[in-house]
């Protein structure tokens, strides 16, 4: 019966070919404008820390003094990443912040070239599971006591080394000899959850040194750097004993047990602290959140995206209710027939059967359209705002999402047509006027 | 027009669906496109603000030295490159400065004001510049009261406080109301602590980020920014950046070869990324418009055409009973404009809620009730359009018809 | 084969109450071919309508091949319609945009039919009628008697053990009258059981028997065959009351 229905359903969209078209154009315009939105809205949402989401750690801390920033920062102090790291709870812990420096290589001809580096602690690469092609981070020894190692990126490694195995070679931090111990692949998270500074979908830094270097190389903070005190600062020692917040600081606790004791020491340390006269605030506190509670907390997704999203449903409630009265006045002026068909034994059912295949179909026929809306539209965005690939792609599940939603919704908008239809009676058609 | 709207009426509340159908679609068509529109002007003018700068002709470049050998000064090595950026002929001005504006970051501070410790409070928070003497020229900033920094009040000894200052109009009217800004004192910190003294006002310039109220409040300090990492900036004629981006790092490597030099960027193309959300949102909700206006008035229309193929007979009837084309016209119209107006208005209604949601969830302004009533104008014109070409063809049915079976 | 028992079907409104048909009573046997007259408003349509369950009735029973469907659900009286009655109707009403072996198909396809078996009714029903070699044509492309002798062949084709025929030739002239005329009387001769509402009294006269319904019931006329069926509304009346002196 099925493809009896979907032949008659062909024929009757051929019968009334501007109608139809009319619809498939309603209701793809529709499909692609969602599925256009949604999808964008889609690639900053993702939470690129998969499985591993719930077990990192964001960790925060209210150290403001009282009537200055209302609410806690995303960033730490130096001196506060130093204390925090005396918690033996965490499985895994770093701090960290973007900075940069000139590369150079041992050839005299070589044009010294801009880089960003993070400076972290060797942990960085197992808690964010960072794939290594060649070598391995530095020893955890260098945490503490610094040395001059570094890890690079593929594509660093292709510029410097043509892709060779670089580990044991040598590079020039602003003229600094630093040695490759290993070379991570193709590393890129979108949103950037681990650093938002410089904006959820900016690149990673390409090179990664030990942020016991940092005192002594004294790299610059390259992200942001956010004082509530008027304290002078006059130079890097100074800062690396200020107020000021600049790293940021991440933990791997694996149980809600390990949690909660960890949420317990950071209690504790806001007290010793407060004791020292430090974080005046009657709310201080310490805070940790997930993956995903650090993005919502940090409106990874920027409301325009979210009105967008909302405005295009809302559009496309309305382009199915421009279809659910083509559809009604169409299949209306049918009754005549269905009243022949229902004499001749047809069942509600199979009626009701035969006008949802011909609205799927249409359905069908709107979700390609939409798609192809969709990608006409998110290339163009992508030529025209430059916006990143990784936001503009049309995600691999909308190939499956679009032509669903538009069936599912457009079998919604026809339920009401086909089931007025269903329920002719016949007499009233058979008798001729 | 004494059109028989009674039987209008009557008929369309026997044939529910139908128009109710046609109503919701009207109601929540008016209800986005005046919510739509109303972001996209409020985006528009958010990107027609001025930011004070010669924009096409002003950019910006990094400089990032690196050379270990501590013996360096800075300080001498930027007046060096600056006065040799400025002896080029393409050069009209070039000075130092610490953000570049529309940028999107930089810095930005919160100071004191007041006669005394008691009186004292705070000023709004106000993007900074760090430069010297050249910075109103290069930018093409007006000033428009007071005077420039004079070049030996320029404070070339890094960590230095600044002392004198020169404040955007907007500042000033915020912070002194119509009180001559000229001469008054800011604190850098608590009251008494590090004053700078106000010597002029620029009639505009605006700081890095442009989703941010304060960019207006801009200030310029007397004191360039000093550090291994800093900026420059350069105004020249449109024609000559392309060469000035070869010119300038070839000129000032010669002085130190050990800098990284790039990042150079107009104003101009500042802008254009600042607002690129801004103009994607707008152009997004202006594709939006444009559509649905273009499927509710081809959904009327194909309405009204299935309508005069039901009503063949009918409308066949009606000539034959001695109405006129323009008749049959105005009654296909006056049925329309009986469900626009009762959608419109249900719609108008809708979209000052959708509206007030909208500002509650997000940081949207208030929807100004002139949107939805200019959105229901419009709609009774599309309404006019859709209707009339088909309710033509309508009135063409031959009063024979009636007399026909068909 | 059909036995219907004081049916009754009344419309309501809000203001008026109609009787379609009151305390209807009717036998008809395998077989037979029955015409049904009567004037116009008299109930002929809803006795037919009742008959081919395409509407349901107040009060009675209606008994079909010995089992009592007067409640049967909608599905089932699909079924029924689809299995044992066959329609034929004075529009035709083919179905316009089907060629003439889909049109016959129709019933077939709601009985499930597999499409070898569905070919083999098509053809076997549309040579009955004559229009084998045309079935590839629009129902458009044929005059009146043709369309018509298409609808018999699609009610035939599900072999259903009566058929309904409401004015099959109303639309027809008199020769094409007379050719589809034929046809049911060879249909019925066949074993199919006829009954047919006609207000042709030429036509009716043809048939085995001849009913006549009056104000919403039956006056049998089998009992007064030769009578003259274009007396009177009073003289049905008296004829009514005399047959039943009790309903009223």
């Amino acid at each position: 019966m099925f493809f009896y229905y979907m032949d008659l359903g062909w024929r009757s969209i051929k019968k009334t070919p501007y109608l139809s078209l009319l619809m498939v154009l309603a209701i793809s315009i529709g499909i692609g404008i969602t599925i256009t939105t949604f999808n964008v809205y889609q690639q900053m949402n993702t939470n690129p820390a998969g499985e591993r989401s719930t077990q990192l750690f964001a960790v925060q801390l209210m150290s403001q003094g009282k009537d200055t920033w209302p609410d806690i920062n995303a960033q730490i102090t130096y001196q506060d990443a130093m204390n925090l790291r005396q918690s033996t709870i965490p499985t895994r812990q770093i701090a960290m912040y973007k900075t940069g420096a000139a590369v150079q290589t041992g050839d005299a001809n070589f044009q010294p070239m801009l880089e960003n580096i993070r400076a972290t602690d060797s942990d960085f690469f197992d808690l964010f599971s960072v794939p290594f092609i060649y070598g391995a981070p530095w020893d955890k020894s260098i945490d503490v006591d610094a040395a001059y190692q570094v890890v690079i990126d593929a594509d660093l490694n292709q510029r410097l080394f043509k892709g060779e195995n670089s580990v044991g070679r040598e590079l020039y931090l602003n003229q600094m000899p630093y040695q490759v111990v290993g070379v991570i692949a193709d590393w890129h998270q979108s949103p950037k959850y681990y650093d938002l500074n410089n904006g959820p979908f900016s690149d990673p830094e390409s090179i990664y040194v030990p942020l016991s270097l940092a005192p002594i190389e004294e790299f610059e903070s390259w992200g942001n750097n956010q004082s509530w005190n008027t304290e002078n600062i006059r130079n890097y020692q100074e800062g690396l004993h200020s107020e000021t917040h600049w790293l940021q600081y991440w933990v791997e606790l694996e149980s809600e047990q390990q949690v909660q004791d960890y949420q317990a020491w950071l209690q504790a340390y806001v007290k010793q602290q407060q004791g020292l006269g430090r974080f005046e605030r009657d709310d201080a506190r310490g805070e940790v959140s997930d993956v995903q509670a650090w993005l919502d907390f940090n409106k990874v997704v920027p409301e325009d995206n979210k009105i967008l999203v909302g405005l295009s449903v809302l559009f496309l409630v309305v382009c199915l209710v421009n279809m659910l009265g083509l559809l009604l006045a169409k299949f209306l002026k049918r009754a005549p027939e269905v009243g022949v068909r229902r004499a001749i034994g047809a069942s509600r059912l199979q009626i009701f059967a035969q006008y949802m295949i011909e609205v799927a179909m249409i359905g069908a026929a709107g979700g390609v359209f939409g798609l192809l809306w969709a990608w006409m539209a998110l290339s163009l965005l992508t030529s025209r705002f430059k916006l990143g690939e990784a936001l503009t792609q049309l995600d691999l599940s909308m190939w499956i999402f679009a032509p669903m939603i538009a069936i599912v919704s457009t079998l919604l908008a026809g339920m009401y047509p086909a089931w007025r239809i269903c329920r002719t009676q016949p007499s009233i058609y058979l008798k001729s006027q | 027009m004494m059109l028989h709207v009674k039987p209008i009426l009557s008929s369309l509340m026997r044939n529910k669906t139908g128009p109710l159908l046609l109503l919701v679609q009207i109601m929540l068509s008016v209800a986005i496109v005046a919510n739509a529109s109303f972001i996209i002007i409020e985006r528009l003018s958010l990107m027609q603000r001025d930011s004070g700068v010669e924009e096409t002709q002003v950019f910006t470049f990094n400089l990032y030295a690196f050379d270990t050998d501590t013996d360096i000064d800075l300080d001498k090595q930027r007046q060096r490159d600056l006065a040799a950026i400025r002896r080029l002929p393409e050069v009209i001005d070039a000075s130092t400065i610490n953000m570049s504006p529309l940028g999107g970051g930089g810095s930005s501070s919160t100071f004191t004001v007041g006669e005394s410790q008691e009186t004292s409070q705070y000023a709004p928070e106000a993007p900074i510049f760090y430069s010297d003497e050249h910075l109103v020229n290069t930018l093409g900033v007006k000033l428009i009261e007071g005077r420039n920094f004079y070049a030996d009040e320029v404070i070339t000894s890094g960590g230095e406080a600044p002392t004198l200052v020169l404040v955007t109009q907007v500042f000033a009217q915020k912070t002194w109301g119509d009180e001559s800004p000229l001469g008054q004192i800011i604190y850098m910190g608590e009251w008494g602590d590090y004053p700078v003294k106000v010597i002029g006002v620029i009639e505009t310039l605006q700081g890095a980020w442009v989703d941010r109220e304060m960019n207006d409040n801009s200030l310029i300090f007397n004191v360039p920014m000093n550090g291994a990492f800093h900026k420059y900036v350069v105004r020249s004629d449109l024609d000559n950046i392309a060469s000035l981006k070869e010119i300038i790092p070839a000129l000032l490597h010669q002085d130190e070869p050990n800098r990284v030099i790039k990042g150079f960027k107009t104003i101009a193309e500042y802008r254009q990324s600042a607002y690129r959300a801004h103009e994607l949102m707008a152009t997004v909700l202006g594709m939006m418009v444009i559509l649905l206006l273009l499927i509710t008035s081809l959904g009327l229309a194909g309405l009204v055409m299935f309508n005069v193929g039901r009503r063949t007979k009918q409308i066949g009837t009606r000539r034959a009973l001695g109405a006129t084309k323009g008749d049959i016209v105005r009654f296909f119209l006056v049925e329309n404009y009986i469900i626009c107006i009762i959608g419109g208005s249900l719609g108008a209604i809708l979209a000052l809620q959708l509206g007030e949601q909208l500002m509650q969830l997000y940081s949207l302004p208030i929807l100004a009730p002139i949107y939805p009533l200019l959105t229901f104008l419009g709609l009774i014109v599309l309404t006019t359009i859709a209707v009339i070409v088909p309710a033509q063809k309508a009135a063409m049915i031959s009063p024979a018809t009636a007399t026909r079976s068909v | 084969m059909l036995a219907m028992k004081n049916v009754s079907k009344i419309f309501k409104t809000d203001l008026v109450e109609t009787h379609a048909l009151r305390d209807f009573n009717l036998e008809v046997n395998e077989g037979e071919f029955v015409a049904v007259t009567g004037p116009s408003g008299s109930g002929k349509t809803t006795f037919l309508n009742i008959a081919g369950l395409l509407e349901g009735f107040t009060q009675g029973d209606y008994f079909l091949d010995g089992v009592n469907i007067s409640n049967v659900s909608d599905n089932k009286s699909a079924a029924i319609r689809n299995e044992k009655i066959g329609f034929i109707f004075q529009g035709f009403n083919l179905i316009s945009d089907l060629n003439l072996a889909e049109n016959v198909e129709v019933p077939l396809r709601y009985r499930g039919f597999n499409a070898k078996e569905r070919q083999r009714r098509v053809i076997e029903a549309l040579e009955q009628v004559g229009l084998a070699a045309r079935m590839k044509h629009l129902p458009s492309q044929l005059s009146g008697g043709q369309q018509q002798r298409v609808a018999i062949a699609r009610a035939l084709a599900g072999k259903p053990r009566f058929l309904l025929a409401d004015e099959p030739t109303g639309n027809l002239d008199s020769l094409m009258a007379r050719q589809v005329m034929a046809l049911l009387e060879n249909i019925n001769q066949a074993g199919t059981t006829i009954i047919m509402v006609t207000h042709d009294g030429d036509l009716a006269r043809r048939a085995q028997r001849n009913i006549q319904i009056v104000d919403g019931q039956v006056c049998d006329f089998s009992l007064y065959q030769g009578q003259d069926l274009s007396a009177t509304k009073e003289a049905h009346q008296q004829v009514n009351i005399a047959n039943k002196p009790v309903a009223v």
